[in-house]
């Protein structure tokens, strides 16, 4: 009995497993190899070297570029979080019964390409577009100097991913407050907490972990982001992503540097991963 | 009754087809040979000179081989090519610039063609066939060609001189763009009064790219698409721009007022050059398909609709503006007092680091 089961754990197990190791591990790799020059894309240039890496531990210019990503994502984070919350909240908490229909509104946008949601935002902010347009018929703004600023931008770029990342975020808060025991609310209730206590003292603590989930999910893939911004961001809004992509096919091939960027980035994220997965553990702890 | 060809059969058929070759001289050789080719030709092009609009370009050839039709796949620059030649892809044909041509013929990649299988070939612009040999050989075959210059909206903007300094003036901040490419530093070295602006010492390029970062705040945006560049310059949202000839064409028709202005530091020319990949099993109908890219009628459909010059001097363009813009029938247009050829860089990775930190800063 326990060997079939042994069996049918590693049957189960096994396609997972081999896939993430073709998939993943095995072109990490040989991204690895490439930033310490074992592989090059240039056939008369070859030995192990840190050379890449040096580079860019010494180069304020990429150091300072991964940490004005790492600003912008950590604020698109915050803001989905804080305008998911109250949408999840609504929908577990209000007893709504279209609370499914709901949630499936609040994710149509997915059912239409990440492009054409990224463009559709063109239209709405650039000059002669539906924000500027409404300023111009309500007097507020002349048509010769419209706001400008609200395209090809940092702005742009974090409006950009906190309207797309906000379903994403909602779900695992929904989740984790969906399958909240309500006994406990109605025990802070019997026990004189306010609506508002027992929100910060039951509610959102129980939700964190959904928070944090949610919270990982817009920040592990917009810190690396390189479509919004190179559609909507222009020179300001310009990313790590950006770099990393440009670095291997623009001006001359740079697959060194690229890689060490990449991988950086990889890590970066991977200890951000354990932290938070140690964080929301904890939190689930009984 | 079923026949099958032995193998004395075939030596016999294969001594008689080279046996008639050689009877029918060179023309007749490469017919054999062309006979002999099998398969797709593999093209590696520009997004819009396939069959996703560039079809009038290579016509004539599909109508000669219609079982050897192109096959396409894509170049996002010279350095994506680069890498995907690398990589392992094998293209019988792709289309670098002619700044590429020194790079290209050394690397090994590529190999010279024959210019006596291109009918079409002593139409050309012989400035440009210059600029696609190497040692004697021809490696490029000249294509499209066109202009590096500045792009400005006339009723917006005043430049105080013909130069390439209205990319860097701080009046019109937010409203400026640049092109993705190390050649902004070329420029940059061009603006500077730099002697070789394509071979800029260390020093040199320390300030080329000192200026270029330290007008970066005034850019808008940094175009790597044409089509990003007409949609922010046709709603408004650039009045400047780092731009080609059909830049140009597509702003008027939008009625814009625009001008394009031809800096006194001297504009930059570039030519496209088909280049014949190495070790190619289709290298008769890479010679075809090259031939009918460079037709008098591909060359003036490819002036009417993409707005740039081509290499064959007998194409004219219908429209008076653009023969005007690209000095039609100047042979010389492309080379000095007009303009500056682009030319190799001998140093292009280290060119292409210094841009990159440009755009990260």
């Amino acid at each position: 009995m326990r060997l079939r089961s042994a069996f049918a754990t590693t049957t189960l197990l096994g396609f997972p497993v081999a896939w993430l190791v073709v998939f993943f591990v095995v072109p990490i790799a040989i991204v690895a190899l490439y930033s310490f020059d074992v592989y090059t894309l240039f056939p008369e240039q070859h030995g192990f070297t840190l050379a890449a890496w040096r580079g860019f531990f010494h180069s304020s210019v990429y150091l300072g570029l991964f940490w004005k990503s790492v600003k912008m994502s950590l604020i698109v984070s915050v803001v989905v979080v804080l305008l998911a919350y109250p949408v999840a909240y609504y929908l577990a908490l209000s007893g709504t019964k279209r609370k499914y229909v709901l949630l499936l509104i609040l994710i149509a946008p997915f059912l239409t390409s990440y492009l054409l949601r990224v463009l559709a935002w063109k239209v709405i902010l650039g000059n002669n577009g539906v924000f500027n347009s409404f300023l111009v018929w309500t007097g507020i703004r002349s048509a010769d100097h419209p706001v400008s600023q609200l395209l090809y931008s940092r702005f742009a770029v974090m409006l950009v991913l906190a309207y797309v990342w906000v379903p994403f975020v909602a779900l695992p808060i929904f989740v984790s407050l969906d399958t909240l025991d309500r006994r406990l609310l109605e025990a802070a209730s019997d026990l004189g907490a306010s609506r508002l206590q027992g929100f910060l003292r039951v509610t959102l603590p129980l939700s964190l972990p959904g928070v944090a989930a949610g919270f990982l999910f817009v920040f592990i893939p917009t810190v690396g982001e390189f479509v919004t911004p190179s559609l909507v961001g222009g020179t300001s809004g310009y990313m790590y992503g950006n770099q990393i992509a440009d670095l291997f096919s623009t001006g001359f091939p740079d697959w060194e540097t690229g890689s060490v960027l990449a991988l950086f980035l990889l890590g970066v994220v991977a200890v951000l991963t354990l932290v938070f997965s140690r964080f929301t553990q904890m939190r689930e702890a009984p | 009754m079923e026949r099958t060809l032995t193998r004395e059969d075939l030596l016999k058929l294969a001594a008689a087809a080279g046996g008639a070759a050689v009877a029918a001289g060179p023309v007749g050789l490469a017919r054999a040979a062309l006979a002999a080719e099998s398969g797709r030709l593999q093209v590696m092009d520009w997004a819009g000179y396939g069959n996703d609009g560039g079809q009038a370009m290579f016509a004539q050839y599909v109508k000669g081989h219609p079982s050897n039709k192109p096959q396409f796949t894509y170049m996002t620059n010279e350095s994506d090519a680069l890498a995907k030649l690398h990589a392992g892809q094998k293209p019988d044909i792709f289309r670098p610039y002619v700044g590429w041509v020194k790079y290209f013929a050394t690397s090994g990649l590529v190999q010279p063609w024959d210019p006596k299988l291109i009918t079409n070939f002593k139409s050309l612009n012989p400035a440009m066939v210059k600029a696609g040999q190497y040692n004697g050989k021809q490696y490029g075959i000249p294509a499209d060609w066109g202009f590096d210059k500045i792009l400005y909206r006339s009723d917006k903007v005043k430049p105080k001189a013909k130069s390439w300094g209205l990319l860097f003036d701080d009046r019109y901040k937010g409203k400026i763009a640049w092109f993705d490419d190390l050649n902004m530093l070329t420029v940059a070295g061009l603006y500077l009064g730099m002697k070789s602006p394509w071979n800029q010492s260390d020093a040199e390029l320390a300030r080329s790219q000192k200026l270029l970062k330290s007008k970066k705040h005034l850019v808008r945006l940094i175009w790597s698409s044409e089509t990003n560049l007409w949609e922010a310059f046709g709603s408004g949202e650039l009045w400047i721009a780092y731009a080609w000839p059909n830049d140009w064409v597509q702003m008027k028709k939008k009625g814009l007022k625009v001008v394009y202005m031809s800096p006194k530091e001297k504009p930059v020319a570039w030519v496209g050059m088909l280049m014949l990949l190495k070790g190619t099993p289709r290298r008769q109908l890479a010679h075809a398909y090259a031939n009918a890219w460079v037709s008098v009628k591909s060359g003036k459909w490819l002036e009417d609709n993409y707005g740039y010059g081509h290499s064959n001097t007998l194409a004219r363009p219908s429209s008076a503006d653009l023969a005007r813009v690209l000095q039609i029938s100047n042979p010389k247009a492309v080379g000095l007092p007009n303009a500056y050829l682009d030319r190799d860089i001998p140093r292009r990775a280290v060119y292409a680091r210094r841009w990159e930190e440009v755009k990260a800063s």
